[in-house]
């Protein structure tokens, strides 16, 4: 298990973690996603000691992750960075010497991920030679040519194409029932919630919100109606004591219950009013949960 | 994976991947042929090789005398190869044609018109000295003392005011400066330009993550280095044998301490000057950056440079032992003064004792500031932004 216990980081003047705390345990697949500025990259360098916190720990099965540990740990930076004149199955071997393999393995292991990625065409020319979306792809090889127990990529997605983006997120899925630890940040909220085991929602440097996105919907205090009815506007809630509009959506209309609130309440008065179409639990998205969190 | 290790890797890379670049051993091709054309060109333009003299002998005595002239011909500046003929009529029509210079037929010597001088001095004393042994034979006198008698060890010569072959050894510290020169800027902006890269790329952080910056700085100058001393010590063996084989140079003591000097000044040299390069890519993130903040550098070794020029003319000046202490000019001054051998045991210990400790200090002072700088992107950094950086 990788965690960040209680990290504080400034810039300058600038406060850039401020108690941060995050949990990825291995065998799982996190997101970590946040407004930017709200300190996902820092988070991310102090995990793998490329920056140094002013105060807290990063853990690593329990203990405190020493230096030659985080350099075993994968990195995708956010800006992407290979040596845009070397051959690509050079590179990769280099990098995975680098990161302890011997000149055997290093090679052997670069030939792999040349292989599964689909780059073997490209296997002998200079990284700057190849399309955006094959460097992307060496890219990723470069975080897992070594087999890294703990994998941190800061927005792997950005940029992929939907094919190069179902590579990638079939590889982290993999990677993470493999047993490895893998935490990633993204923007791309509907794909964090389809691919992760759970989120962490950062926001001015601490997080906000973490967990299953089932039970981070669960926490949510004011449960939520989507209820779509023949009537002349809104006039038959005004007999439903408890309920709040929060949106119109098309011929529906979105209701926050208030605590206590019985929907079969609602379900009665609507039945009132006209032909009830539609009437169902409101599933908020992630994105939806994001938004409420950060905005408080 | 341990600081040695991970150094010794990126110093291999940095190597192997340079020597790959086609630009790179296209100039190294290239300078070898420049340094192998100049060294023949000294020698074939100096105009002193020795004249080359073909002279026929006929009879056992003009054979002797011959002989002897062609063992003595060096001291005056000449060369003698024997043709021998049986008869005198065959050594005349040999000069009249002539396919020799000259025939000793008898007691006479034979030409064409007149004798060069050097042919005249060494046929006349190679005539001396078998006549004189011939009639110290006579007298009784065995063949070793004749020879002992013959052949006194001939007077040294002590020049108060440098050597006779002042124009060779100013030709070498001239060459020798100028490689120097050419060597710590041409390697020290390759460490620059490789910092740089590494930054403008972005792909140091992702070898930051796998190994510690000093190793990454390390190996880089170590890598870049043995590259440019492999190809000082190439430039400076073809370079010395091309002016060997041609005869503008003799190969001894002297012309090989001075090709070791440079090496070893070289090193140090290099290694000053290249860990202030690595800080002047260090503070910057793109290319374009890199001139401005390198310039104070470059024109610090053009002024080290051209300080050579008048320490050569004249290596008796306050300026010439300053400038061989100092170290941002003792790498290219010192080597010179070497080869002019105008430098004293004492001046060639302290230089490299002042260098050595420069060395020390500015390498681990550079290595801080790369360190602070290395992962800070954006607008160059002001020197004085990056060592507080390195302080905190």
């Amino acid at each position: 298990m990788l965690e960040l216990r209680d990290v504080h980081r400034r810039y300058g003047d600038t406060v850039a973690l401020d108690g941060l705390s995050l949990v990825v345990p291995e065998g799982e697949l996190v997101g970590f996603v946040g407004p930017n500025g709200a300190g996902k990259t820092t988070a991310m360098r102090i995990a793998l000691g490329v920056l140094e916190q002013d105060a807290g720990e990063v853990l690593w099965r329990g203990a405190r992750a020493k230096r030659e540990v985080q350099r075993r740990f994968g990195y995708m930076p956010e800006e992407r960075g290979l040596y845009p004149k070397m051959r690509v199955d050079r590179q990769l071997g280099y990098l995975a010497k680098l990161h302890g393999r011997s000149g055997s393995e290093a090679e052997r292991a670069a030939g792999r991920w040349i292989e599964r990625l689909g780059l073997a065409r490209q296997a002998q020319r200079p990284v700057e030679e190849l399309s955006l979306g094959n460097q992307q792809r060496v890219q990723l090889a470069a975080a897992l040519v070594h087999d890294p127990e703990a994998l941190i990529l800061d927005e792997p997605f950005s940029g992929l194409d939907p094919i190069g983006a179902d590579v990638l997120a079939e590889v982290l899925f993999e990677r993470a029932r493999g047993g490895a630890a893998v935490v990633f940040s993204s923007h791309q909220l509907e794909l964090v919630e389809r691919l992760c085991d759970s989120v962490a929602i950062v926001n001015h440097g601490r997080i906000v919100a973490a967990g299953r996105v089932d039970d981070l919907r669960a926490e949510r205090s004011e449960p939520r109606l989507l209820v779509e009815v023949e009537a002349n506007g809104d006039r038959w809630l005004e007999d439903v004591p408890g309920v709040e509009v929060v949106e119109h959506d098309g011929d529906g209309v979105l209701l926050e219950l208030g605590h206590g609130t019985d929907d079969q309440l609602v379900l009665d008065a609507a039945r009132r009013a006209g032909r009830v179409r539609r009437f169902a639990p409101a599933r908020p998205t992630l994105a939806e949960l994001f938004r409420e969190v950060v905005d408080r | 994976m341990s600081l040695r290790k991970a150094t010794g890797l990126v110093a291999r890379r940095e190597f192997s991947e340079r020597l790959r670049q086609r630009a790179f051993r296209i100039s190294i091709v290239v300078t070898v042929v420049l340094v192998a054309i100049v060294g023949v060109l000294a020698g074939v333009l100096g105009g002193d090789q020795p004249e080359r003299y073909e002279v026929g002998a006929q009879g056992a005595e003009a054979a002797a005398i011959v002989g002897a002239a062609r063992a003595v011909a060096p001291r005056f500046d000449a060369r003698v190869e024997v043709r021998r003929f049986d008869t005198p009529a065959a050594a005349r029509s040999a000069v009249r044609d002539e396919s020799v210079d000259a025939a000793v037929v008898g007691g006479t010597v034979v030409t064409l018109d007149n004798l060069p001088d050097e042919l005249e001095q060494a046929l006349q004393a190679g005539a001396r000295e078998v006549r004189a042994a011939a009639a110290l034979r006579a007298e009784g006198v065995s063949g070793a003392n004749a020879r002992r008698a013959l052949d006194p060890p001939p007077l040294r010569v002590s020049a108060l005011e440098g050597g006779g072959d002042e124009d060779e050894r100013s030709g070498v510290a001239l060459v020798a400066s100028l490689l120097l020169y050419l060597q710590l800027i041409g390697y020290g902006l390759a460490v620059a330009t490789g910092v740089v890269e590494e930054k403008a790329s972005r792909v140091v952080e992702v070898l930051l993550a796998a190994i510690p910056a000093r190793a990454l700085l390390a190996g880089k100058l170590i890598g870049i280095g043995l590259l440019g001393l492999t190809q000082l010590l190439l430039v400076g063996v073809v370079g010395l044998a091309a002016a060997v084989a041609s005869g503008a140079l003799e190969l001894d003591g002297a012309t090989l301490g001075a090709l070791g000097v440079a090496l070893v000044w070289f090193l140090f040299g290099y290694a000053l000057w290249a860990s202030m390069f690595a800080v002047a890519g260090a503070i910057v993130s793109r290319q374009e950056d890199l001139q401005s903040s390198s310039t104070v550098l470059t024109m610090l070794l053009v002024v080290a440079y051209l300080v050579a020029f008048p320490v050569i003319d004249d290596p008796s000046t306050p300026l010439a032992t300053i400038s061989a202490l100092v170290p941002l000019s003792s790498p290219i001054v010192m080597p010179a003064l070497v080869a002019l051998g105008e430098a004293s045991a004492v001046e060639i210990a302290a230089s490299l004792a002042l260098l050595a400790l420069s060395v020390a200090v500015l390498v681990r002072l550079g290595a801080s500031i790369y360190e602070a700088a290395i992962l800070r992107m954006g607008r160059p950094l002001k020197l004085a932004e990056a060592w507080r950086a390195a302080r905190a």
